[in-house]
């Protein structure tokens, strides 16, 4: 039997992997959040509440949890202060009470993008190279501070296996990237076109799952196979490029308006060069493979978009009209 | 495509060789009696109409030799596509007969300037090549670009390129072909088009082969010789001298396969550039459309285990930005990388010697500090750049020879022998001074530089 923690169940990504951890009958999963998840969640069970840290030790020695996933990250939409608090003191509280509670693994979400866009690393990263600094957007950098964390806290608690699995772009979310696609005439730098790789939430949530309950080191690398340019990202996605002049926007940064890239989500080096990794170790050792591929995750965004947006709406209003329902059925 | 038969050709070989062609290249009009008027008519002919008569009256009925027979035939799956492929040129109608009519053209002035002097020779073989650049450029063109380029034509006396109005005409063509291209680029930037992960794209490695194969024939006349040990399938690391400047030898090394292996098969080689010029706006996209790839070791070993061609100057900028006073020395041969990344992927290396691209742009100086603030790697100073601003760019057409030396394998070392410093640098050294015999061999048998 092995039981499973999922910190952040209430989004779509940590419902997903609570559904694909439900297939296997050997695993026990439990949910933890801060609200209701947002889509079904299989067999879990799911405790909805900030817990503090002496808090968390209680929870994981009471479940005698095994495997932890963290996956309760702030990519935007909440301050700045909030958000820092949550992603990188919460990972911190998190990973002190794991080790404390004896958890065996903890699988943690992390991006791609930490590699870094340079000319000097080769054109597919493998897990081995060394993560670039990063000077860029908030989020990008509490990600980076975690993983930097985690590694010289894995390297003190040799008992506890730390498993850093670094996601391409989610697609499918609600995420950075995607608010960027979305904008009608989102920018690209004059004279260069780089190369993206997608991840479908499908497929981080069955490679995040694999990491779970496999026992290989990681971290691991999780991408679409196929590649595509930023200039058909746009266009699949339905909008126009607004080509820049790097003068123009390097002066524009100087000068402290960060606004000229729009909701570009990365730094301004990713608008220059590919940063493609290489997945052959989740091949390899977890046995995953993507099922979905960049150009048709992105078709099937500019298809759905509307109805994605219909369809949570009603889920919405349907799960508060039951609650109230519910309630009122209790009352009487 | 069609003429690089006849150019490897001896002049007293060529009947036989044309009168295979001439049924594949000109069937819609009936070749001999309409060109025969055509030279008839003609007013300052660069020879007399007698003389070009009777050597159309040579091309068709003179029985070719027997030999001759045995050697064309030689090598079917070579014929054979060949034909393939001008028969598909006849589907479209319009294309076909104006890009055939144009092929026949450069066939004539290159008969022409065999028995001229050689001036005029040089400059005919040149209005040759540049109409068969026209032509193949034309075969990717739309009806109704084709209809255009047909009525500039049809203002433009085809034989007489003696007369500057030829050039200007052909020029004209040229440039409207060229703003089409680009064009056509930009018009695919907001269509859809797919690309590998390091940026390849095949719909514009097809644009611009005409263009490229205009420099490989008649800019820079390359011979090609060992081109045979290139492997038709499989890995192999073609490592090659560097020089002249801008890299314009790995592309010649690239058509070279792909136009002259006797597989036929269009071979890509995936070229290693300098990363520095991922940096570069436009540079950098344009490299990677074409198949150039960021010189990194890893990349390197990736291409080869997917059994790619890839090709390595180890030199890297101290060949490119060579003095001219230094041509045809081998610099250092970097640290080995290349023979590492060989001897993990279990590729065989292939020495490519390159001569003719040192004279191509003479530098006879690095303005390092200017590069410096220029953040450039080096800025050459040439006796036409930056002197005459982008004219300066354009290449002198020097002949070049091309050798592919026999490969050596690497599959006798065990790929843990890549860390060994002795095996790697013995063989980086074994492969230099192998590339520099065969530079000082084709040097002493070259008689001048053009």
């Amino acid at each position: 039997m092995t039981r499973v923690l999922i910190n952040g169940i209430d989004s779509h990504l940590g419902a997903q992997v609570a559904q694909r951890l439900s297939v296997f009958p050997e695993v026990s999963i439990i949910g933890l959040g801060r609200k209701t998840p947002p889509a079904p969640v299989g067999r879990a069970d799911w405790l909805l509440a900030h817990l503090s840290g002496l808090q968390m030790v209680e929870l994981l020695r009471a479940e005698a949890i095994d495997v932890v996933v963290q996956l309760a990250f702030v990519e935007h939409g909440a301050s700045r202060e909030e958000a820092v608090q949550q992603n990188v003191l919460g990972s911190m509280e998190l990973l002190g009470a794991c080790a404390k509670a004896g958890v065996q693994r903890v699988v943690l979400r992390s991006h791609t993008a930490l590699y870094g866009a340079n000319p000097l690393n080769p054109t597919y990263i493998a897990e081995y190279r060394p993560l670039a600094k990063i000077n860029g957007p908030g989020w990008l950098r509490d990600v980076f501070e975690v993983e930097q964390f985690s590694a010289e806290f894995a390297a003190r608690h040799p008992q506890l296996s730390l498993v850093p699995v670094r996601c391409a772009p989610l697609i499918g979310d609600s995420s950075p990237l995607i608010t960027y696609l979305r904008q009608p005439n989102p920018s690209m730098l004059a004279g260069f076109d780089p190369c993206l790789q997608l991840l479908h939430l499908e497929d981080a949530a069955g490679g995040l799952a694999m990491a779970a309950l496999s026992h290989a080191p990681g971290p691991f690398n999780l991408a679409s196979s196929d590649t595509i340019c930023l200039s058909q990202a746009i266009k699949l996605a339905g909008g126009k490029a607004k080509i820049v002049l790097e003068p123009v926007v390097s002066l524009a940064f100087a000068m402290g308006n960060r606004a000229i890239l729009g909701h570009w989500p990365f730094e301004l080096s990713f608008l220059r060069h590919s940063c493609i990794v290489d997945t052959c170790r989740a091949h390899g050792d977890l046995g995953w493979a993507p099922e979905h591929s960049a150009v048709d995750t992105l078709m099937a965004l500019q298809a759905d978009e509307p109805d994605l947006a219909r369809r949570e709406l009603a889920a919405e209003a349907l799960r508060a009209f039951l609650e109230r329902r519910n309630e009122g059925v209790h009352d009487e | 495509m069609s003429d690089d038969v006849r150019q490897n050709q001896r002049p007293e070989e060529q009947p036989g060789e044309i009168e295979e062609e001439i049924p594949v290249m000109s069937a819609p009009p009936p070749p001999t009696p309409r060109k025969a008027a055509a030279m008839g008519n003609r007013n300052a002919p660069p020879k007399p109409p007698v003389f070009a008569e009777e050597e159309e009256e040579l091309l068709v009925t003179t029985p070719p030799p027997p030999v001759q027979r045995a050697r064309t035939s030689a090598p079917p799956p070579f014929w054979s596509d060949r034909q393939n492929d001008h028969a598909h040129d006849d589907d479209v109608p319009i294309s076909g007969a104006s890009a055939s009519s144009l092929y026949e053209n450069e066939l004539e002035l290159r008969n022409l300037a065999e028995q001229t002097n050689t001036n005029v020779d040089a400059m005919g073989k040149l209005a040759a090549g540049t109409l068969k650049l026209i032509a193949d450029n034309m075969r990717q063109m739309t009806d109704q670009q084709i209809e255009r380029v047909n009525e500039m034509l049809r203002g433009i006396d085809l034989k007489d390129y003696l007369d500057p109005a030829f050039w200007q005409g052909i020029g004209m063509i040229l440039r409207y072909q060229v703003d089409e291209q680009m064009a056509f680029i930009k018009r695919r930037m907001s269509g859809q088009y797919v690309t590998d992960a390091y940026g390849m794209d095949r719909e514009i490695i097809d644009l611009v082969r005409p263009s490229l194969m205009f420099l490989y024939r008649t800019w820079w006349r390359v011979s090609v010789e060992g081109v045979e040990h290139v492997p038709a399938e499989g890995r192999a690391l073609l490592v090659g001298n560097h020089s002249g400047v801008l890299p314009w030898d790995g592309a010649m090394i690239a058509t070279a396969v792909a136009e002259e292996h006797p597989a036929q098969n269009q071979r890509l080689v995936r070229s290693m550039h300098l990363h520095w010029f991922s940096t570069l706006p436009f540079v950098s996209p344009a490299l990677a459309a074409l198949g150039q790839v960021p010189g990194l070791p890893e990349n390197a070993i990736r291409l080869l285990e997917q059994d790619e061609l890839v090709s390595v100057f180890p030199e890297g900028l101290k060949g490119v930005g060579k003095l001219f006073k230094d041509r045809y020395k081998l610099a250092r041969f970097g640290r080995g990388g290349f023979v590492q990344a060989a001897i993990r992927a279990q590729a065989p290396i292939v020495p490519v010697a390159v001569v003719g691209a040192e004279e191509i742009y003479p530098m006879f100086a690095n303005a390092e500090n200017l590069a410096k603030l220029l953040g450039m790697p080096y800025f050459p100073l040439t006796p036409f750049f930056p002197w005459l601003g982008p004219l300066g760019f354009i290449p002198l057409p020097t002949r070049w020879s091309i050798t592919f030396c026999e490969p050596l394998r690497t599959d006798m070392y065990d790929p843990a022998e890549a860390d060994d410093p002795l095996t790697v640098l013995g063989l980086s050294e074994l492969v230099r001074t192998t590339i520099q015999a065969t530079i000082d061999r084709r040097l002493e048998e070259r008689s001048s530089i053009f």
